[in-house]
């Protein structure tokens, strides 16, 4: 029977980016590429919101992510260009935290997601927005997302806080339900329309 | 393999009517209410326990679990909380009920009646609950200063205090310079492991022998492993009394289906794995394939169907365990979040490098089917996607997904097939293929079988190749139908197993055991360890017979049931 006789591994603890030759946009102006991270708590609805963008699904079970599952959905905008977003939806356990950096390094955009009726995760994601500002590219654009808007009745996160903090951060934020599909495609094209354009040339 | 071959005349060796487990040696103090087995760590000398009180008996074993001897030590209640109840629930009417209630289910009767649901259930009860206490066989992890990690049932917070009894139970022996290994209690027995930092406790009215509960408590352990390797002792050495259960949220499907699988899954125990049974060319089409992905720098890549495997190759020099097969494709089945979209997660291997991540991109080509592919390296993602993309095309391109399907569909080895007379070569060696180009319904086929079984009384059996490290098991088919009778044969083979193995008295070469069940009858050599089990009223002569020639037809079909050329796994 077998035990480990191979290379014990030594790349385990470097962390580089996921191939930044292929992200952070190409550079045809009018097709755009782009890496985009979603973080937050776990619960909060991340994979709900990708799943909606992508599949126009909702699926009220939950599914815990395991690591980052990677999607990728085109949207077409008014003038004509197209966005590729590829999208890694992190998971939000504690112990996937250390390796984050392996999924928004090089992202272009990070969409912050917590849970209105949640407080605890509104202030996780005010971490991730520092972990970002500290460590993310310097041009990244942020979106800070208030999930769950369809709970307002369990509200403990005033919108009027959201707004606060992320015009205080130099982010866009937006209150959405995965569940009712509302503000979800709003999100993304408000992104698309934020993103640096190359210039062409 | 099949140049050995088992013959009535070795019946001296077979032991009729016996049951030569020691393990099941009755506890002859009818007074005692909790016998503990210790064993010495460092084994060279007697365990001396101060007689406490005169409620229990101590059997102290320094040379191994075959010959307890008993000494008079008053056996360690603990403190008053119900931790240490098992000896006094087992005087009451409710245990006693459950004793009744049969071996084959655990817990309670619902098993019986609906399907296996995935995650953790019960999850309102703790341990003063009468339904908790009732289960019949309860999973710990503890932290070495008692706080919960895990429990099979209840709210592992609300377990504090039973958690803290378990814990003080270990360190009371471990402070003695020794270490519990078991406590039998009545019908339960309790069963420890130490790795560091981490305990883990089984408790168990199943009646399964002490090495395959111990086996488990190992499985779950290098589960645990594979979600957050061995460096999380060090969160213990900074803070002894550091809570882990955060850092394993929302893994608790993960332990729940791997305790599920120890009912169903031979690979539990075999420690070897399975394959799906395929033409021989086109498992050979799958293996080249990845083949090609792992020379372009992937450690291990993985196609599997279910829990049995399609084709795997390795890198040069890398070997990959069958005990981390399990738990990969345990922890990837049971994690839904895998069949949304394709995943990058990091994972360790536990028998491979406990100590390290590698990551794992996992992709499902169809609800059954799905490729894992392993590197060391944290930045592969796209690289293993570009992989994943030219595997998709082989495999659609030469029919493997579509062949993977059927034989999911057709199923593997059944004991209605078995040659039964001498067959020539040429016909034998395509005897699983050309039955299936006969039967244009199998459904219909099996059918007409159900009632019958194979020859000469011949219900089912496993087969594992020790230099393959792989296993094949027989379709279960009547009478051997329903979930519980799987379970309750699994159990018996479970328990075969260990006393074939037993360090004690064995190895042995061969079995025979017949009790109201079933006659089961185990074969080891050098080669292969054969499991079949037979009629009750199944002549022994006839039996014998019969297992030559299921290893004959094995042999006849391995190259459609074992997956070939795998020796860097198996050296």
């Amino acid at each position: 029977m077998g035990c480990s006789a191979s290379l014990p591994d030594r790349n385990s603890v470097r962390s580089t980016g996921l191939n930044n030759a292929e992200n952070g946009g190409s550079p045809d102006a009018k097709n755009l590429r782009v890496k985009l991270v979603l973080l937050g708590d776990s619960g909060v609805g991340k994979s709900c919101i990708v799943l909606r963008f992508v599949r126009g699904q909702f699926d009220p079970t939950s599914k815990v992510t395991v690591g980052a599952s990677f999607l990728s959905q085109t949207i077409a905008l008014q003038d004509s260009t197209t966005v590729k977003f590829e999208i890694w939806d992190t998971a939000g356990q504690e112990r996937y935290a250390a390796l984050a950096p392996l999924y928004y390094r090089g992202a272009a955009v990070a969409v912050i997601v917590y849970d209105i009726t949640n407080p605890e995760s509104f202030t996780k994601a005010q971490y991730w927005v520092k972990e970002l500002q500290k460590h993310g590219s310097s041009d990244i654009v942020m979106a800070l997302v208030g999930n769950k808007a369809d709970l307002h009745e369990n509200r403990e996160v005033p919108a009027q806080d959201g707004i606060e903090y992320s015009e205080n951060n130099g982010m866009f934020f937006i209150e959405t339900s995965a569940k009712t599909a509302d503000n979800i495609n709003q999100l993304f094209e408000e992104i698309a329309k934020r993103l640096p354009r190359p210039s062409v040339s | 393999m099949s140049t050995s071959s088992l013959s009535t005349s070795s019946d001296d060796e077979l032991n009729s009517n016996r049951n030569p487990n020691p393990n099941t040696k009755p506890i002859d103090d009818e007074l005692s209410l909790a016998s503990i087995t210790l064993t010495e760590s460092n084994g060279n000398g007697s365990v001396n326990v101060n007689d406490q009180n005169a409620c229990g008996q101590v059997e102290v074993d320094v040379e191994g679990p075959s010959s307890p001897t008993s000494s008079g030590y008053a056996g360690e209640r603990g403190s008053s909380s119900e931790g240490t109840s098992n000896s006094r629930i087992d005087d009451d009417d409710e245990i006693r009920e459950v004793i009744n209630d049969d071996g084959f289910v655990d817990g309670v009767r619902d098993a019986r009646a609906a399907p296996w649901m995935p995650g953790k259930r019960h999850v309102d009860e703790d341990d003063a609950s009468i339904s908790w206490r009732k289960r019949k066989k309860h999973f710990f992890i503890l932290s070495h200063s008692g706080k919960p990690i895990y429990s099979r049932y209840g709210d592992e917070h609300k377990l504090a205090g039973f958690s803290a009894t378990l814990q003080a139970i270990i360190s009371f022996v471990e402070n003695g310079g020794d270490r519990v290994k078991l406590v039998r209690a009545g019908n339960h027995q309790v069963v420890f492991l130490v790795k560091g930092p981490i305990y883990l406790v089984c408790i168990s009215c199943t009646e399964e022998p002490y090495e395959s509960l111990r086996g488990q408590l190992e499985l779950l352990y290098g589960q645990m492993i594979l979600i957050l390797t061995k460096s999380v002792n060090r969160c213990f050495e900074k803070n002894p009394k550091f809570d882990m259960t955060p850092l394993l949220g929302g893994t608790d499907v993960v332990f729940s289906s791997l305790v599920h699988s120890f009912n169903w899954n031979p690979a539990t125990f075999l420690h070897a794995y399975t394959c799906l049974p395929l033409a021989y060319a086109t498992r050979q089409a799958a293996g080249a394939v990845l083949q090609d992905v792992a020379d372009s720098g992937v450690l291990f890549a993985l196609l599997m169907c279910k829990y049995k495997v399609v084709s795997l190759v390795g890198a040069q020099k890398a070997s990959l365990h069958p005990d981390d097969m399990l738990l990969l494709s345990n922890f990837v089945m049971s994690s839904e979040s895998f069949r949304t979209s394709e995943s990058f997660s990091p994972i360790c291997l536990p028998r491979y490098n406990p100590m390290a991540f590698l990551y794992a991109y996992v992709h499902y080509f169809d609800v059954d089917t799905y490729l894992m592919l392993l590197t060391t390296s944290s930045d592969a993602f796209y690289h293993l996607k570009d992989c994943r993309i030219r595997v998709e095309t082989v495999l659609l391109k030469s029919n493997v997904l579509s062949e993977v399907q059927r034989s999911m569909l057709e199923g593997g080895m059944r004991v209605e097939d078995l040659p039964v007379d001498p067959l020539p070569r040429s016909y034998m060696s395509h005897r699983l293929s050309q039955h299936r180009l006969l039967t244009d319904s199998p459904e219909r086929f099996r059918e007409s079988t159900v009632g019958i079984g194979g020859p000469a009384g011949l219900w089912h059996f496993i087969y594992r190749s020790i230099y393959l490290d792989q296993y094949v098991s027989s379709e279960f088919s009547s009478p051997i139908s329903s979930h519980q009778q799987q379970k309750r044969l699994y159990r018996a083979y479970q328990k075969l197993y260990s006393s074939m193995h037993d360090k004690g008295i064995g190895p042995h070469k061969t079995q025979f055991r017949r009790d109201e069940n079933y006659a089961l009858l185990c074969w080891v050599t050098q080669d292969f360890e054969l499991y079949a089990t037979f009629d009750p009223l199944a002549d022994k002569a006839l039996a014998i017979k019969i297992c030559n020639r299921v290893c004959q037809w094995v042999k006849d079909v391995e190259n459609e049931i074992f997956l070939q050329g795998a020796s860097p796994f198996s050296w």
